[in-house]
């Protein structure tokens, strides 16, 4: 007989840990909208935010002065990331560069932010909630932490769906993702607006750094990482490049996950979601919500 | 787009990659040259960096602490001690490599060993083979002493200094076993963790013939471990026992808070680390751990007095040292441990007068009573380990007024 009790427990937590997912896969979708760069230091840009905060506010700054100057700061880094690793390296349509230089330049925050602060991982104070902060839903306590990530995930869906879809903004970022050169011609300032999205997407790295580092309590330099493959699993299975997609994606991910550690093995448990990255990759590449590309020839 | 996928795929395997690899490639070493005649050169394997450094690089601490308190007092026999610590980042592989090279070095007499099982593991077989003495200061999986069980003998060269899973599980299942009827497990799913359990698994049948309602474990940093909480509630657990390291276990903390699981949590020594303290917040309160009881005395012993104050002259009262008056409890295992297989490995060397391994192991194993920081220490030739369970106590967090303390549990 099925315990529903046990099984709700086990979809509410899948939600929650699946909005995590599904921030991360914002932060992916920005810069893949313009340049068809999926970022692989934005996991590291996550992690350099939280040990940013956590610096400013040891050095005595209030949390929004320490929010502020880390959000100046990971701009500037996502500024030098587009101008030194990727805007060398898309030039070349077949160049795969990118991969590399991003996850370089991850790498490279990784090693820098274990010689600033230590390798050790480094207590994150509560923001907005403490850790006992819970709502009961349905008789299961859910932790208005996630609740608060799970509401900044779907507000950040809204304010992209409404951006890409009504604003000049989303139009100038579409055209520069189809034909960069011919986007110029018509008037765009191309490099502009790629510049823009890796600073957005560097932000957004900073939303789910302060977010996320309260749930897990920790932050040490390899956090993002291991957060990061997830969420590239969660972009994916959504469709990379949109915004419902990394939402869903992220849920599916999270419920996915749990239902098997629950039912199955929880060994299995990140396993499963490799596992969902290859089929999904194998049957429908474009994922649950991205757009079929017809290439003419 | 189908070829962007294929891109997109191919940068997810190669940050795989580079995940695996990424914490095991550099080294990095601390090496004192000398007049080979007048010096006594040791060799050290551990964590200097990476993420698992806490133990290596406290170790290390202790180890230099040692060396400079016997070379202020002249050096063993006169001569004076040497280090050379190579950083193996807690990679089994890094450290067997580390430990080929220390041993090619000849002017090394004596080996102290790395900070966890896994690289422990790998570097006790090539030791042995030497015939080299090879301290291990804090990995506690007993098989890198008692290869064949701890009923059966110890191997010649291999002294240990640790909290033994065997000797930290027997107090945890003993402790479990006495007070709740269904126990739930869970435990990393490192050596350290599987064989910790199946002995805190054995003393609850053995002892107690209590067969535990469930049984999960969970990979080191796991980001969460619902899934797993919630089969050990579902499972109708009254308490859950825990193996494993602090930041895990402040994660399983909070998830037994979301899930509303109002049980008591028992741990192993992670349980009074700063990061469980420092991630779980206010949630600690109420968490029993065991740990070597020493830095709990009040007042210290000499040995740990005299330890404590050279430890603060030389790094202050940081990190290792906590944020109270007096070492914080861990500190036994992270840098006291280190500092106590050092002096009596200088003892030894001193009473056999010589640095043939051979003489410096039956020095050791004629070491009786002779007072550390962690403990008194005697050592036979069945005997090759330091710490037993009358060294460990039992402690628990509570509130005290505004302050979240650890003192003594009380039955």
């Amino acid at each position: 007989m099925i315990d529903f009790q046990f099984m709700l427990e086990l979809i509410f937590m899948g939600i929650c840990v699946g909005s995590v997912y599904s921030l991360i896969a914002h932060g992916f979708n920005i810069t893949f909208w313009t340049t068809k760069v999926v970022n692989f230091a934005h996991g590291p840009f996550l992690m350099f935010c939280s040990m940013l905060i956590l610096m400013f506010l040891s050095i005595g700054f209030p949390w929004i002065v320490a929010i502020l100057l880390e959000m100046f700061s990971i701009s500037i880094i996502g500024v030098i990331l587009e101008r030194v690793s990727v805007r060398p390296l898309v030039k070349s349509p077949t160049s795969m560069g990118w991969i590399v230089a991003t996850l370089g330049v991850g790498l490279f925050l990784q090693a820098l932010a274990t010689k600033i602060w230590g390798a050790q991982a480094l207590a994150f104070p509560a923001f907005i909630f403490e850790s006992t902060d819970y709502v009961p839903i349905l008789g299961i306590s859910m932790s208005l932490q996630y609740l608060l990530v799970l509401g900044t995930g779907l507000g950040i869906m809204l304010i992209m769906e409404l951006v890409m879809k009504k604003t000049i903004w989303g139009k100038a970022m579409k055209a520069v993702s189809f034909d960069p050169d011919l986007a110029s011609v018509m008037g765009i300032k191309s490099k502009s607006v790629v510049t823009i999205s890796f600073i957005l997407s560097a932000l957004l790295a900073g939303v789910a750094g302060l977010l996320i580092a309260p749930i897990y309590g920790n932050v040490a330099p390899d956090f993002g990482m291991n957060i990061m493959v997830l969420g590239f699993v969660a972009a994916v299975l959504g469709g990379m490049g949109s915004s419902k997609g990394a939402l869903i994606g992220g849920m599916t991910l999270g419920v996915i996950e749990k239902l098997v550690g629950g039912y199955i093995s929880t060994s299995a448990e990140h396993g499963v979601a490799f596992a969902i990255l290859i089929l999904i990759l194998a049957i429908k590449p474009e994922g649950l919500f991205g757009i079929k590309a017809v290439q003419k020839v | 787009m189908n070829k962007r996928y294929s891109k997109i795929v191919c940068g997810g395997l190669l940050l795989s990659v580079f995940m695996v690899i990424g914490t095991a490639c550099s080294s990095s070493g601390n090496q004192v040259d000398g007049d080979p005649s007048e010096t006594i050169k040791i060799g050290m394997t551990s964590a200097l960096t990476g993420p698992y450094s806490e133990y290596g690089e406290g170790n290390k601490r202790g180890v230099e602490l040692a060396i400079q308190k016997w070379n202020d007092d002249g050096g063993i026999n006169g001569k004076t001690i040497e280090v050379e610590i190579l950083d193996d980042q807690l990679v089994p592989d890094t450290a067997a490599i580390n430990l080929q090279q220390l041993l090619d070095d000849e002017e090394i007499v004596a080996i102290i060993g790395p900070a966890g099982s896994g690289p422990a593991m790998a570097t006790v077989p090539i030791t042995e083979a030497n015939g080299m003495i090879h301290i291990n200061p804090v990995a506690q999986t007993p098989e890198i002493t008692y290869p064949n069980g701890t009923d059966h003998g110890p191997r010649k060269n291999v002294f240990s200094f640790a909290l033994q899973n065997d000797v930290e599980s027997e107090v945890l299942g003993s402790f479990a076993g006495e007070k709740w009827n269904k126990i739930g497990l869970i435990h990393e799913s490192t050596a350290y963790g599987k064989t910790g359990m199946d002995l805190v698994e054995g003393v609850l049948e053995d002892k107690f013939s209590i067969e535990a309602v469930a049984r999960e474990e969970y990979n080191q940093k796991a980001p969460d471990m619902t899934a797993q909480l919630a089969k050990l509630k579902k499972a109708g657990a009254e308490v859950i026992v825990c193996v494993g390291l602090g930041a895990d276990l402040a994660n399983i903390r909070k998830g037994m808070s979301r899930l509303d699981m109002n049980i008591p949590l028992v741990a192993t020594n992670g349980a009074l680390s700063l990061p469980y303290k420092e991630g779980a917040g206010d949630l600690v309160v109420g968490t029993i751990g065991t740990m070597i009881g020493v830095f709990g005395d009040d007042p210290l012993s000499p040995e740990a007095e005299e330890f404590a104050e050279a430890y603060s002259e030389a790094y202050g009262k940081d990190r290792y040292w906590g944020d109270r008056d007096n070492p914080q409890l861990f500190m036994s295992l992270s840098v006291s441990n280190g500092y106590d297989a050092a002096n009596v490995l200088f003892e030894a060397i001193k009473n056999a007068d010589s640095t043939e391994s051979s003489k410096i192991i039956e020095a050791m194993e004629n070491i009786q009573n002779l007072n550390g920081v962690n403990a008194s220490y005697s050592f036979s030739e069945t005997k090759h380990h330091a710490i037993d369970i009358e060294h460990i106590g039992l402690f628990e967090y509570v509130k005290e007024g505004d302050e979240i303390i650890l003192v003594p549990y009380e039955k």
